[in-house]
């Protein structure tokens, strides 16, 4: 009798099961532990993550922060971090542009558009990006023409088959006035246009004078930018021999990891501004249509407001998925996280544990980052108690 | 009002409103060419737009791979001479058989074909509506036929127990198949035969007994005529192509399920270990890009096995994207369960059914029926992912469809292989997308 008791007893049947788990986990992690340290004790690697100290020996073909080889694993580390969050704001910004007008052009009254649309995004979302990203790199950089005869416009941006080229501006010493009044400018902007949304919204009118007001603050900073002896240079890309001098570059890995992820990307976010527009009230847009929005403002101030409380959520984990994404890049050589520290620094010091750990951790935080910030501006716009 | 009283009033003359504007036309070839494509400014200027895009785009593009390009050439110079500008599908085509097997010896493709038939042989009598037990069809399918697929990939000794799982495999598939005769022509299933004899025996499980003796009599009939059948050894680094991205992703998509479940079962439990176990796995395998899992498994896995163990990069990188793929899963899995209304658990345990019970039988079928689209979407996405394991040097399709371009004779072929591989997927991937959003309508309409 008390036997039968025990087992039916769910909460000591439960107590059991993960007293059980737990017990198995722990076994299986000690096994695997002991092999590791076997292994790291064969190999006489002791596990430590003193090696990011150590000179790392190896150039990185691009960084946006500056680095030589005789900079540490750890600058390295940084190296791949800042390349990978870099190539995917851009991506993050561009794909969620085209994104909204693919999505905006799906829904267009015109056939031959909408149909375009479509196929844009059947054809795009259907083949897997890495191929794509190797077609861009391969078929459409690499055969641009050499620096000899790179492609220029206004000979001040130069495209060629080691990337592009364009000025960097030099700033004086005096530009830091021109940088504080722009400070400045900035500050009274905002508060410019948050009184005139809530007169707007008090009396329905524009502030008096608004435009003048909103003109005013960039003339303002011209004159000081003039008066102050224009201390802003740009610094012209130069071919000189057999490459550009001068000037800021990107590769073309990076343009074509860019080119490759926002096309494919923009697909994904267009289906989605896709389902959220469609997720609307067709009264919504009859009733703008009908006290005489004009289709344009209906779009801008009726539909996209309330469609952004659908698409929001989704749009998040897709800008996620980009910062996974990105790390795609490594298969055409871009310097990015996982093909610096994954693959060059692995191979050389062979820190497997301390390496996937460290990259794994960085994505972790990002992600987790992202998501937490984003979800409490997601919380904020949607609708309350519905 | 005096006058419409008066009945002495003047008669009014009855005055037609001018007539209105003939309506615009909206039927028709020119009503619907006005609705859709040059109603408007902007209507016809998106028309002007897209059409010359089109042009802009399509036009090369149908010149390079139609027009201008070269079918038959035995070289990429060759090619050249004949066509500077065109695509040189010739080197595809020469390539063909290699971007679908790898490197797999090119007499032994035949075993390929077979395991991948048998395959779709084992899930044909799915469909037929007078068979039953088909969840039992569908379970040995996923348990048995990996191994008879494997070992005729692999082939080998007909000896050892990889040998004798593949022909019991074997003899389940031919048991369908001789109960599917049995039952059209109208006679007693197999096992049926033998339980009479049986039932002297043990009444009770007599059905289950019969089944068994049935699936081991020919078990053995089947493993003493393969004896002699010798099937040459396959290693695993022979495989490549097509073949290794269906196999890599077929042990995705089949583990992904139960992995999925698993999990997505576990983050809803009550047990906070079991709880916290699941939901630490799904959220770590989720917020990493699979590139850094697949290099995870290949230099970070080795060193938690003993080094005496013999590991695979193919096996390796099929427990990593198993892991990763049942990751996602749990999700779609967490999905489908929260659309459950929580009137059927209560029912459920309102006429006794135990945790299990409820699960497998109330909960689970509702919720995979409804899950349906969002599991192919990602079988989708799983497929194209299986692209990444050649980042780490598995002949792939798609490393194989690189490769092309540094074999001596197609030096240097870029492109063409590139396009090629993209069509294979882009037909498999929108077939299936279009084939889950029609499953998405019927189930709508059945509800």
């Amino acid at each position: 009798m008390s036997k039968n008791k025990a087992i039916y007893n769910t909460s000591l049947r439960a107590r059991t099961i993960q007293a059980f788990v737990i017990i198995i986990s722990i076994s299986i992690g000690y096994y695997l532990l002991t092999n590791v340290v076997d292994n790291l004790r064969q190999m006489e690697l002791p596990f430590g993550f003193g090696f990011i100290n150590s000179t790392a020996g190896f150039d990185v073909s691009w960084s946006l922060i500056p680095y030589d080889p005789s900079m540490s694993y750890g600058r390295v580390y940084l190296v791949g971090i800042v390349n990978t969050l870099l190539l995917s704001a851009f991506i993050i910004v561009f794909s969620t542009l085209l994104g909204f007008f693919v999505g905006i052009v799906r829904l267009s009254p015109n056939l031959l558009a909408a149909q375009f649309s479509r196929w844009y995004v059947e054809f795009f979302r259907n083949v897997p990006l890495l191929i794509q990203i190797v077609f861009w790199f391969i078929v459409v950089f690499s055969t641009l023409p050499a620096p000899r005869q790179s492609y220029s416009l206004f000979t001040t941006f130069f495209l060629n088959n080691r990337g592009f080229y364009f000025p960097a501006p030099i700033f004086q010493p005096g530009f830091i006035w021109t940088f504080i009044t722009a400070l400045s400018v900035i500050v009274c902007l905002t508060v410019l246009l948050k009184k005139s949304k809530s007169y707007r919204k008090r009396t329905g009118n524009l502030l008096p004078y608004y435009y003048p007001l909103l003109f005013a603050p960039l003339v303002f900073l011209t004159a000081v930018f003039v008066l102050t002896g224009k201390p802003l240079h740009w610094a012209i890309p130069k071919l000189t021999g057999f490459n550009f001098e001068g000037g800021f570059f990107i590769p073309t890995a990076f343009a074509a990891a860019f080119v490759a992820m926002t096309i494919y990307r923009s697909a994904s976010i267009g289906e989605t501004v896709r389902a959220g527009i469609q997720s609307i009230d067709p009264g919504q847009i009859e009733a703008a249509s009908a006290i005489g929005f004009p289709p344009a403002k209906s779009l801008w101030f009726i539909i996209i407001p309330q469609a952004a409380r659908a698409i929001l959520p989704p749009l998040i984990n897709l800008w996620l998925t980009i910062v996974k994404e990105s790390s795609l890049a490594v298969a055409i050589g871009f310097p990015e996280l996982v093909s610096v520290f994954m693959q060059t620094s692995l191979n050389q010091t062979g820190r497997a544990i301390e390496i996937v750990l460290m990259v794994m951790g960085f994505y972790m935080c990002a992600s987790l980052t992202i998501s937490f910030l984003l979800n409490q501006y997601n919380k904020r716009i949607q609708l309350q108690g519905g | 009002m005096g006058k419409l009283t008066n009945p002495k009033a003047e008669l009014l003359e009855f005055v037609p409103r001018p007539s209105r504007p003939p309506v615009v036309v909206t039927y028709g070839f020119t009503g619907w060419l006005k609705k859709h494509l040059f109603g408007g400014f902007w209507n016809t200027l998106q028309t002007i737009a897209v059409f010359s895009l089109l042009y802009l785009l399509l036009k090369p593009f149908i010149e390079w791979s139609v027009i201008d390009a070269v079918w038959v050439a035995s070289t990429r110079r060759e090619c050249l001479e004949i066509s500077p500008d065109g695509a040189c599908w010739a080197g595809v085509i020469t390539w063909f058989n290699n971007l679908i097997y790898g490197r797999y010896p090119d007499e032994l493709q035949w075993r390929i074909n077979l395991g991948f038939g048998l395959g779709l042989v084992w899930l044909m009598p799915l469909v037929l509506k007078k068979l039953k037990n088909k969840i039992g069809i569908a379970i040995m399918a996923v348990v048995l036929y990996p191994f008879l697929a494997n070992y005729l990939f692999i082939g080998g000794e007909p000896n050892g127990l990889h040998y004798i799982i593949a022909c019991v495999a074997l003899a389940y598939l031919m048991m369908i198949y001789i109960n599917i005769i049995l039952i059209y022509t109208g006679c007693q299933l197999l096992e049926q035969y033998l339980e009479p004899l049986l039932e002297r025996i043990s009444p009770k499980k007599a059905a289950l007994l019969s089944h068994v003796a049935c699936w081991f009599v020919l078990s053995l009939l089947i493993v003493s005529i393969f004896q002699g059948v010798q099937l040459q050894h396959v290693p695993i680094d022979m495989w490549g192509g097509l073949f290794l991205t269906v196999v890599i992703s077929s042990f995705a998509i089949v583990m992904a399920l139960p992995i999925g479940v698993f999990l997505a079962l576990g983050r809803r439990s009550n047990m906070p270990v079991i709880k916290w176990f699941s939901i630490a796995i799904i959220e770590l395998v989720r917020s990493v890009p699979m590139i850094t899992v697949l290099f995870m498994s290949v230099t970070m896995m080795p060193l938690f096995f003993p080094n005496t163990m013999d590991l695979n990069k193919l096996s390796q990188v099929i427990i990593a994207v198993c892991i990763f793929a049942g990751a996602y899963m749990a999700e779609t899995v967490r999905g489908g369960l929260q659309a459950i209304s929580p009137g059927q658990f209560d029912a459920a345990k309102s006429v006794g059914l135990g945790y299990w019970q409820t699960m497998f039988l109330i909960i689970l079928p509702q919720a995979l029926k409804l899950m349906i689209p969002n599991i192919v979407t990602s079988f989708i996405s799983m497929f194209k992912d299986t692209t990444l394991v050649s980042i780490i040097g598995l002949f792939d399709i798609m490393l194989m469809a690189r490769n092309i371009s540094i074999d001596k004779d197609w030096y240097g072929l870029h492109s063409e292989p590139l396009v090629a591989i993209s069509f294979i997927f882009f037909i498999v991937c929108y077939g299936m997308s279009q084939y889950s959003q029609s499953l998405e309508k019927k189930l709508k309409t059945s509800r």
